[in-house]
């Protein structure tokens, strides 16, 4: 249950990581975690047609990143922020993973000045 | 396609570049922490430090876990890029970007992980558990 829980998350965590490749889904998303916006809204600042930014917003809503809903002729977005913290988290195993093998360095240089002082000072 | 992200960690050391980065490519000094983890033992280092020269550094930790790549870059002191993968937990090879900058008495490290597949399906899954679990440990 729990082992399938995981293989779940890290197949959406490929979508997360492929939707946020892109710069422009990568704005879209900062405007939408101020407030809801419309497609229309969400095209406006890249000068791009409707059909350009529906494309991305599909592509975030696969991610999970993005829910809509139909008001009226309207399509009105919000950012679902789940999916990001699970992004986060996997990238910072990564960063510790590397952070660990620098300091493990760290040490074994400090331990080999160490071994120069006392052999120095015998 | 699979989604690849980037990792990058920047650390700074005492010591002078040139030491810094000779700890990358001496086996003896490699083999202290390289791929070590409190919980494993290092078993092989073997590493060719030249450009298309390869390595591959064991760890003991319950299985053998072979570390392997080759080098693509070596600009003493300063530059270090080498492919990096672990065939046991994953077919596809990442890049590692060594960078260091003298600083001081010390120097700048900033390591770029390059590559990195964000989607680790059922086969590669249980080996980073274990590597993770691990570093965890080793690292908390």
């Amino acid at each position: 249950m729990l082992n399938h829980m995981v293989q779940r998350s890290q197949k959406s965590l490929d979508g997360v990581f492929r939707a946020l490749s892109d710069s422009t889904r990568r704005a879209m998303l900062r405007r939408l975690s101020t407030r809801e916006r419309t497609i229309g809204e969400l095209a406006e600042p890249f000068r791009m047609s409707f059909a350009a930014a529906s494309k991305h917003v599909r592509v975030l809503e696969r991610a999970g990143l993005l829910r809509r809903r139909v008001e009226g002729r309207s399509h009105v977005c919000r950012i679902v922020p789940g999916p990001l913290a699970a992004a986060n988290v996997w990238l910072a195993y990564y960063e510790k993973f590397w952070r660990g093998q620098l300091h493990a360095l760290e040490a074994v240089l400090e331990s080999e000045d160490e071994d120069r002082r006392r052999k120095g000072v015998r | 396609m699979s989604g690849k992200v980037t990792v990058r960690v920047t650390h700074r050391f005492a010591a002078r570049p040139e030491r810094v980065f000779d700890a990358w490519l001496d086996p003896k000094t490699a083999a202290k922490w390289l791929f070590a983890t409190a919980t494993g033992t290092i078993t092989r280092c073997e590493i060719d430090p030249r450009v298309g020269g390869k390595f591959s550094i064991v760890r003991l930790e319950g299985i053998d876990i072979e570390h392997v790549g080759e080098y693509l870059e070596i600009d003493r002191p300063r530059r270090l890029v080498f492919t990096f993968g672990v065939p046991k937990f994953s077919p596809e090879m990442t890049r590692v970007i060594v960078e260091i900058v003298a600083s001081g008495e010390g120097c700048e490290l900033t390591l770029t992980n390059e590559g990195v597949p964000a989607d680790y399906g059922e086969r590669n899954r249980e080996g980073w558990t274990m590597i993770l679990g691990n570093l965890e440990k080793s690292i908390a």
